[in-house]
């Protein structure tokens, strides 16, 4: 992509890392509070072991948590400096296994509190894209976002990659009808410059299950397109 | 005297267990739900001198849950203990009738004696309203 098509997706970009990065930070704070209740525990129970209880192997069961903890903290951080550095360059080689793990991985708080289950299915072999990997992640953003507003709580979104004719798509599968992707506004506008940036198209299309699919298809259009694996 | 009850609720299965166990080393007897819908569980079951709700939770949000906590019982004492509580959303907790708001992280000792003077609260309120029955009672025999 030409760095000339970048400011057609400041604002859009904006609103994006805005949310997410809301989203991660709240998650890493749950993580401090964690540890924090748990060092206080520890103060607890080291207090009560020194007037007589029994408190060691509790001492270092609440270590082990901590521990835990801190690794938690360190993938959403991962994630976070992954986002970041997705601006980097407006047209790169990415793999595209590695950019749906970084949505994964964004994607999971919304999917946690809409009580949707979020099933990522990358693909078994590297697939090398050329293009904006911040681009691609606002549009699967984009997807998402349509398909996860449409879930029910308790139902499954599948999220995977076939390839048609030579070309990668993106599907995102959901149980429930998905709306079309003009119904909102402001997310059919996100989608619109993302996919443009891209030269990817993007529709949404029924099961015949009662269900639906968003279809991202890459590589459809004058812009970027795979590269070789 | 019995303890003091409360019902913890945050969707961070490591925080509610690590602040439940603080807060029953502290002499209090604490039940946890993981969710709004398993908090309206334990309050249809249960009387408890205060709840303690997070905001930001799968499904029913701590707004919600709070709302509807508050139509099942109105004198129930709920305080708020959030990660990241709005000026907007502590506005319409505080209109819900939630009787503080706590950012995570807090001092387990101030929230201990919050919980201490809701019981307090409770108690004198049961009192209150016993004195008016009896009251409305002896205004009708004439006595």
């Amino acid at each position: 992509m030409a760095e000339g098509r970048r400011p057609g997706l400041q604002r859009e970009g904006l609103r994006f890392f805005g949310a997410v990065g809301a989203g991660l930070s709240h998650e890493l704070s749950n993580v401090f509070n964690i540890i924090n209740e748990l060092s206080g525990l520890q103060q607890d129970i080291a207090a009560a072991a020194q007037a007589g209880g029994a408190g060691i192997a509790r001492l270092s069961e609440l270590a082990a948590r901590i521990k835990s903890q801190v690794a938690r903290g360190e993938e959403i951080n991962r994630s976070l400096h992954r986002l970041s550095h997705s601006v980097d360059e407006a047209e790169e080689v990415f793999d595209l296994g590695d950019a749906l793990a970084l949505f994964g991985a964004l994607a999971a708080r919304p999917a946690r509190l809409a009580e949707v289950e979020l099933a990522l299915r990358p693909p078994a072999d590297p697939i090398a894209l050329s293009g904006d990997p911040f681009a691609l992640l606002l549009a699967l953003h984009a997807c998402f976002k349509g398909v996860l507003g449409a879930a029910e709580s308790g139902r499954r979104v599948e999220v995977r990659t076939e390839s048609v004719a030579g070309r990668v798509r993106v599907v995102l599968a959901s149980a429930d009808p998905v709306p079309g992707l003009g119904s909102d506004p402001a997310l059919a506008s996100m989608l619109d410059l993302a996919c443009a940036a891209l030269g990817a198209v993007a529709r949404s299309e029924p099961d015949g299950r009662g269900g639906g699919s968003v279809i991202l298809e890459l590589g459809a259009g004058s812009g970027p397109g795979t590269g070789d694996p | 005297m019995p303890a003091d009850r409360v019902l913890l609720v945050d969707d961070e299965v490591s925080f509610l267990e690590a602040l439940a166990e603080r807060l029953r080393m502290r002499g209090l007897e604490v039940v946890c739900a993981k969710s709004g819908r398993e908090a309206l569980a334990e309050v249809e079951n249960q009387v408890f001198d205060a709840v303690v709700l997070d905001l930001a939770m799968p499904g029913l949000d701590g707004i919600e849950t709070l709302r509807r906590l508050r139509q099942l019982q109105p004198e129930l004492q709920v305080m708020i203990l959030s990660g990241r509580a709005t000026v907007q959303t502590a506005v319409e907790a505080t209109r819900l009738g939630a009787t503080d708001i706590f950012e995570k992280p807090t001092e387990v000792d101030t929230l201990v004696q919050r919980i201490r003077s809701a019981r307090a609260a409770r108690l004198a309120r049961e009192a209150e309203t016993t004195q008016q029955h009896i009251d409305e009672i002896m205004r009708s025999k004439g006595w």
